[in-house]
């Protein structure tokens, strides 16, 4: 087991990475919003705590933190600007800011180092892959409890309906927000996490690319729970890694791979369980209403039967009088 | 010809104080069409009230409107004396107004207790934040959710989902949705669309149960009858205005409310 660890440590990092950039743009998408601000939050996370760092000799925790309040605040801000947008306006105006935050990153001169980048971001606390399953853990029990109870409901108003939603009362715009302010702290913390581990960064490793990355994660895995965002990020952080047998056909199996998912799995990996799930209990409660019925139906019978008794028993008992008459 | 059966407005058609809603000159106009066009009226307490009226007259757009929905063009709506004809809306859910939709909108991923749910979260949404629900409130709102099913027919069929359910049972899940926000005033948007006669009679009578309760309802619906047979007071629109208003047996009698619906009498006599 520990050799395994040690000789994927890498992997094991991009996997937890990768799952929280991926849940900063699915946040997003879960509350019907359309915007991909996540791959751009990732980004700044990165080159905040790097230049946070390296420029102003922060801590990995204070920079962290620093780095996510930003990004955050950010969100908030970039919320006001795209609100009259939905669809693909919005995504299109969110790919621009990614776009703004690769050029930024670029043309920074010493700030971020150009096209280079920064490297050797370290920390006296070393931060870890224990560090980073604590953070997934917060991230993922936060998301359970906003798939459950009332905020789950809401949240699937919000997307499917809004109109709808604002009739029971759900302030729709508030959730559009927020979605813009938490995909700024899980963007943020992924980046910034990613930076603390590897130590370095440059404008290659952001902009389109994750974008591109973590829609394929939530296309495959399924982009209504976190458990098909996991699932994806399992999938597309080690396939590459599997797929190294197949030497330069690599990227044409990858791509095969995805197409396929698209094509015949709509609702990702969890879409196909979740179905499955359903036929199978939408039957058991039709066999149940259908014994229901059959009792019923009996139980009708049965009464029509002692009524018609009672009803031939009550005219050959008044037979005489009625004769009389 | 639309233009000549339009008659200016009844007097008695007129908001009094007692009244929960009132509508002062409500318009709601898209572009040159004016959907609405000045409506003055008001909904007496504890009474149904019915909103007449061919397709396209305006009546769905008026509920958009007093839900706030869809965007005014003037005039004032006032509910319980407040006037809330600038509240965004979902505040006016919170006001304790709540409403069903013309055709069906429920939520297909979740099952017809989450549906009717949704609509006890307002209540729930009352705490405040840091106040986590606990047990009581989880067995007021399981009780809630469940005498809401239990009144529109729907016991046993808490854990279907909306596809599995036939047009008129999915009406219903979206009246249960209604009622269990416990509002002040019901708006129902064709409510026994889709369902047979003894359905209707159904729903009809949960409507009689609910103003027995005292709570003020208003009704569009097409079914001529069951307006008659359960409204208190009857409105009639065409092309966006008020062109009836009073007992439904009168607005049924009124002449231009046949006219509405029937199309001109000479020309009818005509035709026969």
């Amino acid at each position: 087991m520990s050799d395994f660890y040690f000789s994927n440590i890498v992997l094991i990092q991009s996997t937890f990475t990768v799952l929280l950039l991926a849940l900063s743009i699915q946040i997003q998408f879960r509350m019907g919003v359309f915007s991909f601000a996540g791959a751009a939050f990732y980004g700044m996370g990165s080159y905040g705590v790097a230049i946070l760092v390296l420029h102003y000799d922060f801590g990995a925790f204070s920079a962290l933190a620093t780095i996510v309040v930003i990004c955050a605040m950010v969100g908030y801000l970039l919320s006001l600007v795209v609100q009259r947008l939905n669809g693909l306006y919005l995504a299109m105006a969110t790919v621009a800011f990614v776009m703004i935050v690769t050029v930024v990153a670029h043309n920074g001169g010493t700030l971020t180092g150009g096209s280079v980048g920064l490297f050797g971001v370290l920390t006296p606390v070393e931060i870890s892959v224990p560090h980073l399953l604590a953070v997934c853990a917060v991230v993922v029990a936060a998301m359970i409890v906003s798939e459950r109870g009332a905020m789950g409901r809401r949240i699937e108003a919000v997307r499917e309906d809004p109109e709808l939603a604002s009739a029971m009362g759900i302030n729709v715009a508030r959730y559009r927000k927020m979605s813009f302010v938490l995909s700024g702290v899980l963007g943020a913390l992924g980046g910034g996490l990613n930076i603390l581990m590897m130590t370095a960064i440059a404008p290659e490793n952001i902009g389109f690319p994750l974008i591109v990355l973590a829609l394929t994660i939530i296309i495959v895995g399924g982009s209504r729970s976190w458990i098909g965002v996991l699932i994806g990020a399992l999938i597309f952080t080690w396939l590459p890694v599997v797929l190294e047998q197949v030497g330069t056909y690599q990227s044409i199996v990858y791509g095969v791979i995805v197409a396929i998912a698209a094509i015949f799995m709509p609702g990702g990996i969890t879409g196909i369980v979740t179905d499955l799930y359903r036929r199978r209990s939408a039957r058991s409660n039709a066999d149940a209403f259908e014994s229901e019925q059959r009792l019923e139906a009996r139980a009708a019978e049965e009464d029509a039967a002692e009524a018609a008794e009672l009803q031939a028993e009550l005219a050959s008992s008044t037979t005489p009088s009625g004769g009389s008459r | 010809m639309t233009t000549e059966l339009v008659r200016p407005q009844p007097d008695h058609s007129g908001p009094d104080a007692g009244d929960v809603l009132t509508l002062d000159d409500l318009a709601v106009h898209f572009g040159g069409i004016k959907a609405v066009d000045g409506i003055t009226l008001g909904l007496a307490r504890g009474r149904i009230s019915g909103i007449l009226g061919p397709n396209g007259s305006g009546k769905s757009t008026l509920l958009g409107a007093i839900t706030r929905l869809t965007p005014l063009t003037r005039g004032t709506l006032r509910f319980e004396g407040r006037d809330y004809s600038r509240v965004r809306p979902e505040a006016v859910a919170r006001l304790g107004i709540g409403r069903t939709f013309q055709t069906v909108r429920l939520l297909e991923d979740l099952t017809v207790r989450e549906n009717v749910q949704l609509g006890h979260d307002l209540i729930a949404g009352a705490r405040p934040w840091w106040r986590r629900p606990g047990k009581a409130d989880r067995e007021t709102a399981d009780a809630a959710v469940a005498t809401a099913l239990e009144r529109t027919g729907l016991a046993g069929k808490e854990a279907l989902r909306p596809g599995q359910l036939s047009y008129g049972l999915q009406r219903r899940v979206e009246i249960a949705r209604a009622i269990v926000m416990s509002p002040k005033l019901l708006l129902l948007d064709e409510p026994t669309a889709g369902m047979n006669r003894f359905e209707r009679e159904e729903i009809g009578e949960l409507m009689a149960d609910l103003r027995a309760e005292g709570l003020t309802q208003l009704i569009v619906e097409h079914d001529v009858q069951m307006m008659v047979d359960v409204c208190d007071h009857l409105f009639a629109m065409n092309s966006g205005r008020l062109i009836a208003s009073g007992t439904p047996s009168d607005v049924v009698r009124d002449p231009a409310v046949r006219e509405a619906y029937l199309g001109r009498q000479d020309n009818d006599d005509r035709d026969s």
